[in-house]
């Protein structure tokens, strides 16, 4: 009876199977206690004083879904500053080391600053808007998600232009040791950016389920 | 007790009750149960979002331990964030319970 209770509790919580496991192994440990003997008849009183599984997995998926959304906020902030240093220090070795953009391809070069600055401004807005979103109680299920969505788009378009813009300073010179710093700080960004991507994919999946779950079993 | 104003006060209820030291879930209800002379009641599964609430908040942490029985066990115990919150929760609290007593007893607090 225990087993079956603490089974039904744990498939609610499907939607993060670590979390499951251990609410599990927690909830059968506290049955097995309040039930004292193993009689059936000990162990339905002991599910029954615990309560209603369904409100409890609700409960429990509530604090673990808040806690996603803060770390994926702290790891949006802190993937942002990453994106900003590496910019700043291609720019830095750029202006050092005199790699210009050749005079033909500054006009591309200039509208591809504008939407990069305008893409890394308006991931800064929407990240700052999911932190505090992540914050809230009320307002995060509906716009939480958007907001970091919105803000991992900005980031890959603005990962892309300095892509291009790198490239554009790079076009014509032969290779030389001395490329490996914007190549390799390009890749960090796209490191950073697909890293993002992915863990919020991934959060939005197990939030989607953690509501498919809530409303089908 | 009625359960929706238990249900106000449940995190300080929690970390009170892990106050004397590390424990399972289980004991903390028992707990609860045996300092509150069995007036507080609250379905004993939730408790659970409550210490899991106070571990993401850093009031509580825990680790597993394994019972006598052989089960694997969670037990919770007061971090320093949570002993400072406790205390702010139990001034507040007298506050308010004076204020209370004063204003159900017709006197002005003192």
């Amino acid at each position: 009876v225990i087993s079956e209770y603490a089974e039904s509790l744990a498939r609610r919580l499907g939607f993060d199977p670590g979390l499951a496991r251990s609410v599990r192994q927690e909830v059968e440990d506290h049955l097995w206690e309040a039930a004292g003997d193993a009689s059936p008849e000990a162990q339905r009183r002991a599910i029954e004083r615990f309560g209603d599984p369904r409100l409890i997995a609700t409960q429990i998926a509530a604090v673990a879904l808040a806690r996603q959304a803060r770390s994926l906020g702290l790891l949006l902030m802190l993937v942002l500053g990453g994106l900003f240093l590496a910019m700043k220090m291609r720019i830095a070795w750029f202006a050092s080391a005199q790699f210009h953009v050749r005079d033909d391809l500054l006009a591309l070069g200039q509208v591809l600053l504008s939407i990069d600055r305008a893409a890394f401004w308006i991931a800064i807005a929407c990240g700052a808007a999911s932190v505090v979103l992540a914050r809230s109680r009320r307002a995060q299920a509906r716009l939480f998600f958007p907001f970091c969505a919105a803000a991992a788009i900005a980031i890959v378009a603005s990962v892309v232009c300095d892509g291009v813009l790198t490239a554009l300073r790079l076009v014509d010179r032969a290779y030389a040791a001395d490329l490996l710093l914007p190549v390799l700080s390009v890749l960090l960004e796209i490191v950073f950016a697909a890293f993002l991507v992915g863990r919020i994919y991934a959060a939005a999946r197990r939030a989607a389920l953690a509501a498919y779950l809530r409303t089908n079993t | 007790m009625e359960g929706e104003m238990l249900k106000g006060h449940l995190d300080m209820i929690v970390l009170a009750a892990l106050a004397s030291g590390p424990a399972h879930g289980y004991a903390v209800i028992e707990e609860i149960r045996r300092r509150s002379g069995e007036a507080f009641n609250l379905p004993e599964g939730t408790v659970y979002p409550a210490l899991h609430r106070l571990e993401g908040a850093g009031l509580l942490s825990s680790r597993w331990t394994t019972a006598e029985s052989g089960r694997k066990r969670r037990v919770y115990a007061l971090t320093k964030r949570g002993h400072s919150a406790l205390a702010d929760q139990r001034a507040t609290w007298r506050q308010f319970s004076v204020a209370i007593a004063g204003l159900l007893g017709g006197k002005t607090a003192a």
